[in-house]
């Protein structure tokens, strides 16, 4: 998966958390608390559908790597190449 | 028997909303609790419920029509006598009460039959709209009708709001403003009327985030618990057990609540807040307080509450931690009687058995009625609370 879908992905993902805020409005290196008044349970649900979306194990320490949307393509890009023999799993984040 | 079915105020703020949508059509079977309306109010889209068990008789407003609170909605046909009291007490066994919370109206079922509603509008609002869309919308000043032919009849999206607002150059009305100025109305009339008194106590947060990390760890990130939780069931254990904290200040005296129901103040994307209830906070194990705190934030992001959600808390819970503030002072949501307040938890020196040692200290704050409580008792209760979070196993 290359860095544009993973974008793609995770935008999508950040619209159906927060569907109170527009996707293509989202500043790629912003905090996501900064931009958008995210709160510790918005951020537990973006890391919830980051991890059933992406089949990656997201431990509580974490969370901060998914501050902003920059920081989450990078983190899911490095923990989707630390971990090639998974495949990602189409779950909604709903699930 | 027949009864009117009415638009409940749903806060000290809200004199009107606009039909949205009726769940409920001529001739369908009704349950208390069963959604029959949805209506459009500052806070956004919310569920009004029946109270009543019986038959939908008939429509008397259309949706896309402005209604005053009180106004009657529909006409109901009820088995025997009907089951929503004209003045329930919160400490009623009914879960649900249908009387406002921080609602500057006493009762919305005391105003006056007569109240007029405005005559029906036959232009049909789109069938789905984005709830950033429905906000940008509002701030334009478009009729939300206006926009059922922009999106074609699909979903509106901010895009369509603009190219919308483009073609029809419209008075702006400030949502921002509204919701400020209801706010103001409701706050306004808590330090007008509350004697409010203080007490903060910081307390060593170690214990509860070890439980938490622990408990944690093995699952995944959907059925973790965040720290909120652990407080928010700890003020509620804790209001079941003093009292003087949980019910409503009404006709002069305090009413305790035989049930607990805690009102968690969340903040709304762009400004304002809203404090709508978690039922039975005290009666309910962690995971499943998560899950209805996670469903009712999602439902508050995207902007589509339930009235008796807005209608139902008996105490309030406040947190500014993700702001990294300290401590915070609130003010008591009428006619609830307290509030308790949740800083940050961040790392400090703590004196513990005579030696300085560095650990994770949250400040609660607990605003009171002086009506009803003193400090000696606020204290009692703010101990409480920090008892229970430094023994989490007993959450």
């Amino acid at each position: 998966m290359d860095s544009s879908e993973i974008r793609t992905k995770l935008l999508s993902l950040l619209a159906s958390v927060a569907p109170d805020i527009e996707p293509d409005r989202v500043d790629p290196g912003r905090n996501l608390r900064d931009q958008f008044d995210f709160d510790s349970m918005d951020a537990l649900h973006f890391a919830t559908a980051v991890s059933e979306t992406f089949g990656i194990a997201i431990a509580e320490t974490d969370y901060s790597q998914l501050a902003s949307l920059t920081a989450a393509e990078q983190f899911v890009q490095a923990q989707l190449a630390a971990k090639p023999e998974t495949p990602p799993r189409t779950v909604s984040p709903s699930e | 028997m027949r009864s009117e079915f009415r638009l409940p105020s749903l806060g000290a703020d809200m004199e009107r909303a606009r039909l949205t949508q009726w769940l409920k059509q001529p001739g369908e079977q009704i349950r208390p609790g069963e959604p029959l309306a949805t209506v459009e109010t500052t806070k956004g889209l919310i569920d009004i419920e029946s109270y009543d068990d019986g038959r939908l008789v008939e429509h008397l407003v259309q949706p896309g029509t402005e209604i005053p609170v009180g106004a009657a909605l529909a006409i109901i046909e009820t088995e025997g006598v009907s089951r929503a009291p004209p003045t329930p007490t919160p400490s009623a066994p009914r879960p649900r009460s249908p009387q406002p919370v921080g609602a500057a109206v006493e009762s919305p079922m005391t105003a006056p039959s007569s109240a007029p509603a405005a005559p029906p509008v036959a232009a049909q609002a789109p069938a789905g709209i984005s709830p950033a869309a429905r906000r940008r919308a509002r701030e334009l000043g478009i009729a939300l009708e206006d926009l059922a032919t922009a999106a074609a009849g699909g979903v509106v999206h901010i895009k369509d709001v603009e190219k919308q607002a483009a073609k029809t150059p419209a008075v702006p009305t400030d949502a921002q403003a509204v919701m400020r100025a209801s706010i103001g109305a409701a706050m306004a009339r808590a330090k007008r009327e509350i004697p409010h008194y203080y007490l903060g106590h910081s307390l060593d947060f170690g214990p509860a985030r070890a439980w938490l990390t622990q408990y944690n760890a093995p699952l995944p990130v959907k059925d973790r618990l965040i720290e909120a939780v652990l407080v928010t069931k700890a003020v509620a254990l804790a209001a079941a057990r003093i009292e003087g904290f949980n019910g409503y200040f009404r006709g002069g005296r305090f009413v305790p609540s035989a049930t607990v129901h805690v009102g968690a103040a969340i903040a709304v994307r762009g400004g304002g807040l809203v404090a709508p209830a978690l039922l039975d906070a005290d009666q309910k194990d962690l995971a499943t307080l998560m899950r209805d705190f996670s469903a009712l934030v999602t439902r508050v992001r995207a902007g589509h509450l339930r009235s008796g959600e807005f209608t139902a808390a008996t105490i309030t819970v406040t947190s500014l931690g993700g702001d990294g503030i300290d401590v915070l002072y609130p003010i008591i949501n009428p006619p609830q009687v307290a509030i308790v307040g949740a800083g940050a938890i961040r790392d400090q020196a703590w004196v513990q058995n005579g030696q300085i040692i560095v650990r994770p200290i949250l400040v609660l704050t607990l605003a009171a009625d002086h009506r009803v409580t003193d400090g000696r008792v606020g204290s009692r209760f703010l101990r409480t609370i920090a008892d229970l979070l430094a023994h989490p196993q007993s959450l």
